[in-house]
């Protein structure tokens, strides 16, 4: 009974005042209105910061509240021809409580205004802003609206004149998602909802999340996957189940970063390497049964790779050679297999690992690092010059001996080599698998790496088991040295790819160096084959493989990108409009160019048009200095500088001729209009 | 008092868990009323039935029932010979749960003029309706179709002054059905404050 009353009691007064009853005497957000200058100049845009300092435990909303809560609103009461901005939210929060999604600020924020002044006003006069701010508060438990009475009373002063808290708005306007400026495109089938937003592939992303501004095309509440596919980054989670045309929202990519972006209805690529979010993705049964099958037939494609197709070959010759021998054949099958397997698992184990540990590591993340290259070149270099018949390795020159007994090592061994040389191969089919394995929980996610083990060895694993199809293979015989000839040039086409991957990664010297690195190996192997013709041992290969060692750690693992090369090429430095101001007055022409990380625009021009030696010829020739503004970061000064010239964001190209305004340039850039500027 | 609060807990059924949308067949359920008895939306197969979602704690419910407009919609709905039936998906200990004898003690007050108040404790019908806001409205039609879903009007405010120049959703619709015409705003975005689900 006493519980009883106790609940009635607090009914009652959650029936009369709710906000009273919490918080006796204070509001639960406490509201403060600013303006950047208290004196402002006619005709200019003034900045209006409402400071929003909740009492802890308390939440203020975002523009779009989630699964519920209401948008905040301001009914102004401004003097003539001021025209008010929407209000502008910096980045929410995500809040779930009991299953439903709201989108809050749990901290103090601050929201921005912008009111236009009418130009014509004189120097002095009064300009009263007053504002009726309704916007919702809330704790887990209860919700109050709250009614905030705003005004702020500025004098019209002279142009130009200093702000006096421009420092303090700067960091506001800084927590403002900015303009993405390219388009994305969004997907709804089967009750999912698939966004891809043009994100350069080596822009950092930290703790993604799409905040939908537009109602209705994705549940709130469902987790959120996001993965990149080169330099798309593609969120998927639930749809709501309305048609909408188009969706707006602000794409998080870090702690006070986020982009807004508007995508229309178009195709989605496939989601690619997966990045951790906030919560725990979870898959159903039939996302693990779709992946694994796309795992098996990934992986028996595999097979016909040219890098893989010569090792399965080799060891397709080698039980063609152990005969009739039902049970060695199916040794050595299963063996492969294992090999396949084991290493698939190892090398998905890694990467679960590593992903576990933040690292955003894709599929073929071993080839990421100049030395694991090096390595497999000098690997296939000796597999190329062993089928070309310049040496001899035991397991094979061993012949029947090595069907009997020694073979299912072999095999295995085999196998391994197979799956750890497949992974390059890995083509555009095996994304979906291998991205719906990375957002699947850690065990199922190895069953798919398994699965793609299980692929690849499959051929194999038939042969072993099939004695009929092993009967179609042609007996052993001459023919089989020449083919094993003919498979070294695959084998050597291979290492030739993978010294130019080592070039791209580690520059000219790298590349020398593990060249180097294979020509002492192979000399090595040449003279192991010499003393094999004389029954002799492998002593010679020890300086040889010491050599390759020297190689692999002398390679450059600091890669040397193309892009600071080429800012070296073009002599940028860093914008600031005091430098661009020095360099005028100097009587140079300046090419000013804004960009972001984030900006696939901005990156396609630099890699086109900007970083090319035509152009930096060009440039050179007539001393046409080059300043880099860097809007990644939301730097403010830039900011400013792109809002000047009406840009809400990046890119922007900027061309200075000596004594002349400022020439702006199309978004999109080509070397043949950049190298006509000076002239 | 406890096994009252039991029994009424433990009378939660019938509900998918599959989504509940707008043109597809409302699911049924069983829930407890105010005074104990079992009503089942199919004990209403024929009639036009309306689901009020409810937390009396509430500001945006406040606005509709302190000025009136919640119970002048729920005559107007009944006069019409439609079933109006209000939900609390409130969990026990948190703000707008209800007993049974509360719930009555607080229709009686607010003359409310739904045709039953029930009990959701466990959130299983709410969750069943994807109900996420109080107040948040459902009407299915006589055939057993859900054919509105939203909010009770297009002002997404707290203020009563609000109410005056909005278009009441429900009553809208009601009109539609009972003129045999589809129901031309059929969804809306609900508005208010989040439904005290328990915490699963």
């Amino acid at each position: 009974m006493r519980a009883f009353l106790f609940a009635l009691s607090l009914f009652w007064i959650g029936l009369t005042a709710p906000a009273v009853a919490q918080l006796p005497g204070q509001k639960a957000v406490a509201v403060e209105l600013l303006a950047e200058t208290n004196a402002p100049a006619a005709g200019e845009t003034l900045t209006l910061a409402l400071r929003m300092t909740p009492q802890p435990g308390w939440h203020g909303y975002w523009k779009n509240p989630g699964d519920a809560g209401v948008e905040s609103r301001i009914d102004w009461t401004l003097p003539a021809g001021v025209a008010p901005g929407p209000i502008q939210y910096p980045v929410p929060q995500t809040l779930i409580i009991a299953g439903l999604m709201n989108y809050v600020y749990e901290g103090p924020y601050v929201q921005l205004v912008e009111l236009k002044l009418p130009a014509g006003l004189a120097t002095g006069t009064k300009l009263p802003l007053r504002g009726k701010y309704d916007f919702l508060a809330c704790t887990d438990e209860i919700c109050v609206p709250q009614s905030a009475e705003l005004a702020l009373d500025l004098t019209v002063g002279a142009p130009g004149a200093p702000r006096a808290r421009q420092a303090d708005f700067d960091r506001y306007r800084q927590a403002l998602p900015k303009p993405l400026g390219s388009e994305a495109k969004f997907e709804t089938a089967n009750g999912r909802f698939r966004l891809a937003v043009p994100l350069p592939a080596d822009m950092a992303v930290a703790d993604p999340y799409f905040f939908p501004i537009t109602d209705g095309a994705l549940a709130y509440a469902a987790p959120q996957a996001v993965s990149r596919n080169g330099d798309m980054l593609i969120v998927e989670t639930d749809a709501a189940g309305q048609t909408v045309p188009l969706v707006e929202g602000v794409l998080k990519i870090g702690p006070n970063q986020g982009l807004t972006l508007t995508a229309r209805s178009g195709a989605v690529p496939a989601a690619g390497a997966a990045l951790a979010t906030g919560e725990a993705a979870s898959g159903g049964s039939t996302t693990i049964l779709a992946a694994l099958g796309g795992a098996l037939i990934g992986g028996l494609l595999l097979n016909i790779m040219p890098c893989v197709f010569p090792i399965l070959s080799l060891k397709a010759l080698s039980l063609a050679k152990a005969g009739g021998d039902e049970r060695a054949a199916r040794r050595e099958a299963l063996a492969y297999t294992a090999g396949v397997v084991l290493v698939c698992l190892a090398l998905g184990g890694l990467l679960l690992a590593l992903r576990a540990g933040g690292a955003t590591a894709g599929w073929a993340f071993q080839l990421q690092d100049p030395r694991v290259i090096l390595l497999l070149l000098l690997l296939v270099t000796a597999i190329s010059l062993n089928l070309a018949g310049l040496f001899e390795l035991p397991q094979i020159a061993g012949g029947e001996r090595l069907a009997r007994s020694g073979g299912a090592s072999g095999a295995f061994w085999t196998g391994a080599l197979a799956a750890f040389v497949a992974t390059p191969c890995t083509g555009p089919f095996m994304g979906a698998a291998l991205a719906a394995a990375l957002v699947l929980p850690t065990a199922a996610a190895l069953a798919v790496f398994a699965g793609l083990g299980l692929g690849l060895a499959l051929p194999f694993l038939l042969l072993g088991f099939v004695p009929a199809l092993r009967r179609m293979l042609p007996k052993p015989g001459a023919w089989m040295a020449r083919l094993r000839r003919i498979l070294s040039v695959p084998m050597f086409l291979t290492a030739l790819g993978l010294a130019w991957i080592l070039g791209r990664q580690s520059g000219v010297d790298g590349m020398a160096i593990g060249l180097a690195g294979a020509l002492a190996l192979a000399l090595g192997l040449w003279w192991v084959g010499r003393r094999q013709e004389n029954g002799l041992g492998w002593l010679p290969l020890a300086p040889a493989a010491l050599a390759a060692m020297a190689a692999i750690l002398l390679v450059p693992t600091a890669s040397a990108p193309a892009e600071a090369k080429a800012k070296d090429m073009l002599g940028a430095e860093p914008f600031s409009e005091a430098r661009l101001a020095t360099l005028q007055s100097e009587g140079r022409p300046v090419f000013v160019y804004f960009t972001a990380d984030w900006c696939v625009t901005c990156k396609v021009n630099e890699k086109t048009a900007l970083e090319r030696s035509d152009v930096a010829d060009a440039f050179a020739a007539r001393k046409v200095a080059v300043l880099v503004g860097d809007w990644t970061r939301g730097d403010a000064a830039i900011g400013r500088f792109l809002e000047a010239h009406g840009r809400s964001g990046v890119p922007l190209y900027l061309y200075y001729a000596p004594g002349r305004p400022a020439r702006v340039l199309p978004q999109v850039l080509t070397t043949g209009m950049l190298t006509a500027l000076p002239s | 008092m406890k096994p009252i609060v039991f029994a009424i807990a433990a009378v939660a059924l019938a509900v998918p868990a599959a989504a509940t949308q707008v043109g597809q067949p409302a699911p049924n359920f069983k829930l407890n009323d105010a005074d104990g008895r079992t009503v089942s939306l199919a004990d209403y197969k024929g009639k036009t039935v309306v689901l009020e979602w409810h937390n009396p704690g509430c500001p945006y419910v406040r606005k509709h029932y302190d000025s009136g407009n919640m119970q002048k919609t729920q005559a107007a709905a009944r006069n019409d010979g439609a079933v109006w039936l209000t939900i609390n998906s409130g969990a026990p200990g948190k703000q707008g749960h209800m007993s049974g004898a509360e719930a009555k003690a607080l229709v009686a007050k607010e003359k409310a003029r739904s045709t039953a108040y029930l009990l959701d404790p466990k959130g299983v019908v709410g969750k069943g309706y994807q109900a996420k806001t109080t107040p948040h409205m459902y009407i299915v039609d006589k055939a057993g179709t859900l054919v509105y879903a939203g909010g009770i009007d297009d002002k997404p405010t707290s203020d009563k002054a609000d109410i005056a120049g909005a278009r009441n959703h429900v009553l809208a619709a009601l009109a539609e059905v009972q003129a045999g015409k589809p129901v031309s705003v059929a969804t809306s975005r609900p508005y208010g404050c989040t439904v005290k689900y328990p915490e699963s």
